[in-house]
């Protein structure tokens, strides 16, 4: 397998160590943009596509789950009525998602429903590493190198430039980028440890080509990016003020959300950003759990959508998770790891207020192995169509999904 | 057979660093006297004297239940029996009366990681917490139950027998309660626990062929009762055996009848699917007494060939390198599986680790994680650990939340990970607030020997040979002396910042790619 040092000993921008000159440079702003910005977010755990958004009148659906365990037309907390489903039945989306039932209504937003992985694996870590390097089968990892997000900037000639992980590592769907900047949270700033003292110090030890003392470098040169951007004149880190009267909580994905944001307002050569979220693997007690976590992404997706009110034009995000779960709750009150799953796409220019994806039905003999929402549409055709339509980058499709032959979903608008 | 190792490598690998003392012990007894003795350690704990004289700050304001807390509380609590520890639980106290079990464990890990003469030991039971993670952080219950998953699981058997720790694993509470056995129920039986307990326990990921086939018969080997891997049937059969292990945990178990509330591991036969099952392409038949079915699941996953290669696998990345030889596992597997059925299983499989040449030539093969980074520097510079919420806070900051990893992989063990822009911040943080002891939990007492030398040239080249073992290379050496504003050859002992500067010269050697390497 080509390791990331395979990669990054190839990479001749990065054998410059930072000067402590460029330490103390203050940051350039108003570049021109650099084009459209992808924004992944990945839904950690497998969420249950079918307590998310389901047909609630569908037989097999209310047979398989007890009301507590899945949508409902009716009662004090009734799921929301979403026009744009496929015909003939009622889907509705849950309670807790009224604010990206907004984003959905204006058309900004469209699902993409029994989407997933076409391999059987049910495993979180098989599934989600098949997701991120864009493959098939595991197999294919020995000859087809890094993330499919690592793979689609190199094609877009931005092999070098920083992607940007919000969470404390990087993802594997960025595996191999030679620059990936990560940050759980910037509240607190991205200063180098040690100051001055550190900034002077530290680039003459690492002169060498060992794994550490390139990336010691990287996180030299990332910390001259991010943090001069982050702080006022006095030296302290500038609180955010996200736009449009957004406000974001203090979630896992409010944080990515914001830090996303504010990145983007920084105006970096940054063009890719992944998000992670954790939490979806309820295999107990979903009911609070899902409620809880459906409200934090809802909430910080409409505020993020807020904040960047002027800048949608050049945003694509697409949110996607493993697999979706069991169509049968298990008697823990809870659902055990399942098959297709809903994607999530809100991009300038695309068939919004819809949900895409044929709808392959809940009954016994079309459910995958019996038991789980089969899988009609490969998440990589949805990706391969973003990068087709609103990201501008057709020729890049080929780089990212080797071996594969995207399908029209229909997300954007041809 | 000679066992002739570089010692600062051996301790690098089977210990969390050099220590002088343990240097010296390696060239007192030879690497084989070492290795013989370390793999022999006994039951009892070398720290109990640290751990019943550390204290950490316990503070909170809770508003429901009504409580104030400001006290240092001694860590030794996570010595009672876990039906002591679960009166939190019983009488419903604040949610920080859990949580601080979890810091009370990582307290004692990071005594003994540094302190502990059975560096071994230590270095498999961090190996095994990963192995078998549970996360005490995101469930305060299962922090409840970590001091006795630690002590009499993990610790127990981290070089005994790997089918015994497996069951000691299942039967535990921290493990019922992170993958949710203890709700599973027959009929429709939760699915979490059977799932990694392949997945990640045992067989392993590479022996998951549901993509290849969905009928059990179809697996390669099946019909001859030796399938080479699993599907989802097994998984979906193996849950169903595991249904009615539990814990007292205070569930209903019929009208009018609770569990008691202690965290002891329990059996509830009522919940127990006791239809025939078969797993792995071994039939079970109906109704087995108590218990039964799931240990015969436990055995199926231990004797496993998968098993062996998975989890040898494993232990040579953890002790030799991020991409150990095909070739020095299956030699490694082969000695698991031929002592399948001894008391030190694993004990002689690390041996065989030990004393292959691919250990011997793996010298900086790996990039420390941060608890490695952290011992190893305390252990090098005679720290004397006096563990503190505000230290352990910065390692869980730092990536490596001890007892805390969400996912039920364990932190990751290949060195990339480690090596974002986040994460070598971190490093570089933990070190410089170590050597000036900003979380006052143990200052560098080699610094002071530092601070007297009459140079900052030569009180950098004794900084490095302390971490080390060498003077380090002069262009190394003058790039930390000017770095600290210093110039070569004026007088540094009579200086007033003399041994600041030498806490400096001490986190700057070990920010060097050599120090962060083992």
């Amino acid at each position: 397998m080509l390791r990331r040092r395979t990669l990054l000993l190839a990479s001749s921008a990065l054998s410059l160590a930072p000067s402590v000159r460029a330490l103390a440079a203050p940051p350039s702003s108003g570049q021109a943009s650099l084009g459209p910005i992808l924004v992944t977010l990945f839904l950690r755990g497998g969420m249950d596509a079918l307590g998310v958004l389901a047909p609630v009148d569908d037989r097999d659906y209310v047979a398989c789950r007890p009301p507590e365990m899945r949508l409902l037309a009716d009662g004090d907390k009734p799921a929301l009525a979403l026009e744009g489903g496929p015909a003939g039945h009622d889907f509705r989306l849950h309670h807790e998602m009224g604010a990206l039932r907004e984003l959905y209504q204006e058309k900004r937003l469209a699902f993409v429903h029994a989407a997933g992985i076409t391999n059987g694996t049910r495993s979180h870590f098989g599934a989600q590493e098949l997701i991120e390097r864009g493959i098939t089968n595991p197999d294919e990892a020995s000859h087809v190198a890094g993330g499919w997000m690592a793979r689609w900037l190199a094609a877009c000639n931005a092999a070098h430039a920083p992607a940007f992980a919000a969470g404390a590592g990087a993802p594997e769907s960025l595996s191999l980028h030679a620059d990936t900047i990560s940050s759980p949270d910037l509240r607190g700033g991205m200063n180098l440890p040690g100051g001055k003292q550190a900034a002077a110090l530290l680039p003459h030890l690492y002169g060498g080509n060992s794994a550490f003392e390139r990336a010691a470098r990287r996180t030299l040169a990332d910390v001259v990016l991010i943090d001069g951007r982050l702080r006022q004149p006095d030296g302290k880190v500038a609180p955010y003020q996200p736009a449009g009267g957004a406000s974001y909580e203090d979630t896992e994905i409010g944080r990515g959300l914001t830090s996303v944001a504010r990145v983007v307002r920084m105006e970096t050569p940054i063009r890719a950003f992944a998000v992670d979220m954790g939490g979806w693997d309820t295999h107990d007690n979903q009911p609070g759990r899902l409620a809880n976590l459906v409200g934090q992404l809802s909430r910080a997706l409409a505020a993020f959508h807020a904040d960047l009110h002027d800048r949608l034009g050049e945003i694509v995000l697409v949110a996607m998770s493993e697999f979706g779960r069991r169509l049968r709750s298990n008697k823990s009150n809870g659902t055990d790891h399942g098959h297709g799953g809903l994607m999530l796409v809100s991009a300038p220019s695309i068939a919004g207020g819809r949900i895409h994806g044929e709808w392959p039905g809940l009954a016994s003999d079309r459910l995958d192995n019996s038991v789980d929402l089969a899988v009609t549409t490969d998440v990589r055709s949805v990706l391969a169509e973003v990068m087709a339509g609103p990201l501008g980058t057709p020729a890049a499709i080929g780089a990212a999904f080797p071996n594969f032959t995207p399908k029209p979903v229909g997300v954007t608008r041809a | 057979m000679s066992f002739d190792v570089e010692p600062r490598l051996l301790l690098n690998k089977l210990a969390f660093g050099p220590s002088a003392a343990d240097l010296h012990d390696v060239q007192r007894s030879g690497p084989e006297g070492w290795l013989q003795h370390q793999l022999k350690p006994p039951m009892q704990d070398d720290c109990t004297q640290r751990i019943d004289a550390a204290h950490l700050r316990l503070k909170y304001v809770s508003k429901a239940p009504e409580a104030q807390v400001d006290e240092d509380r001694p860590i030794a609590v996570i010595d009672q029996p876990i039906e002591e520890r679960w009166r939190v639980v019983e009488k419903n106290e604040p949610q920080q009366e859990r949580g601080f079990f979890r810091t009370a464990v990582a307290a004692a890990t990071l005594t003994r990681a540094v302190h502990s003469r059975w560096q071994l030991r230590e270095v498999l039971v961090d190996f095994w917490h990963n192995h078998f993670n549970v996360n005490a952080v995101g469930d305060n219950l299962v922090a409840v139950a970590l001091p006795t998953y630690d002590r009499d699981v993990i610790r127990r058997h981290a070089l005994g027998n790997f089918r015994e720790m497996l069951e000691a694993v299942a039967t535990s509470a921290a493990m019922q309660i992170y993958l949710n056995n203890r709700s599973s129920r027959g009929g429709a039986a939760n699915e979490n626990y059977a799932r990694e307990l392949f997945e990640l326990h045992t067989l392993g990921r590479p022996a998951y062929l549901n993509a290849l086939y969905n009928k059990w018969r179809k697996v390669p080997g099946a019909l001859e009762g030796q399938p080479q891997g699993y599907i989802d049937q097994d998984v979906y059969e193996a849950a169903r055996a595991f249904t009615g292990w539990t814990i007292e945990d205070g569930a209903g178990t019929g009208p009018g009848r609770r569990l008691p509330l202690t965290g002891k591991f329990t059996y509830v036969e009522t919940w127990h699917d006791n239809y025939q099952k078969r797993v792995l392409a071994t039939e079970f038949d109906p109704y087995q007494p108590p218990l039964s079915d799931g240990r015969r699941v436990l055995d199926l996953v231990a004797e496993h060939p998968a098993t062996a290669s998975y989890v040898c696998d494993k232990l040579c990345r953890r002790l030799v390198s991020d991409t150990p030889e095909p070739a020095l596992v299956a030699a490694v597997a082969k000695v698991w599986s031929e002592n399948s059925r001894k008391p030190d299983q694993i004990a002689r499989t690390v041996e065989a680790i030990a004393r292959s040449g691919s250990f011997r030539r793996s010298a900086a093969a790996k990039l420390k994680r941060p608890l490695e980074l952290y011992a190893s520097f305390a252990r090098a510079t005679g720290i004397v650990v006096a563990p503190t919420a505000g230290l352990i806070g910065e390692l869980d900051g730092g990536g490596q939340r001890l007892f805390g990893w969400g996912p039920p992989t364990g932190h990751p063990d290949q060195s990339d990970y480690w090596l974002s822009s986040a994460m070598v911040r971190r490093r570089w943080s933990l070190l410089l607030g170590l050597a000036d002891d900003i979380w006052k939990a143990g200052a560098p007492i080699a610094a002071v020997a530092i601070a007297e030398k009459d140079t900052p040239e030569s009180a950098v080249r004794a900084a490095h040979r302390v971490l080390l073992g060498s003077e380090g290379d002069g262009k190394l050496v003058m790039a930390i002396v000017h770095g600290l504003g210093l110039k070569p050859g004026l007088p540094f002992d009579t200086r007033k910042d003399a041994l600041p500067l030498a806490r400096r010269m001490l986190a700057y050697c070990a920010m060097t790619a050599a120090f962060q390497m083992r």
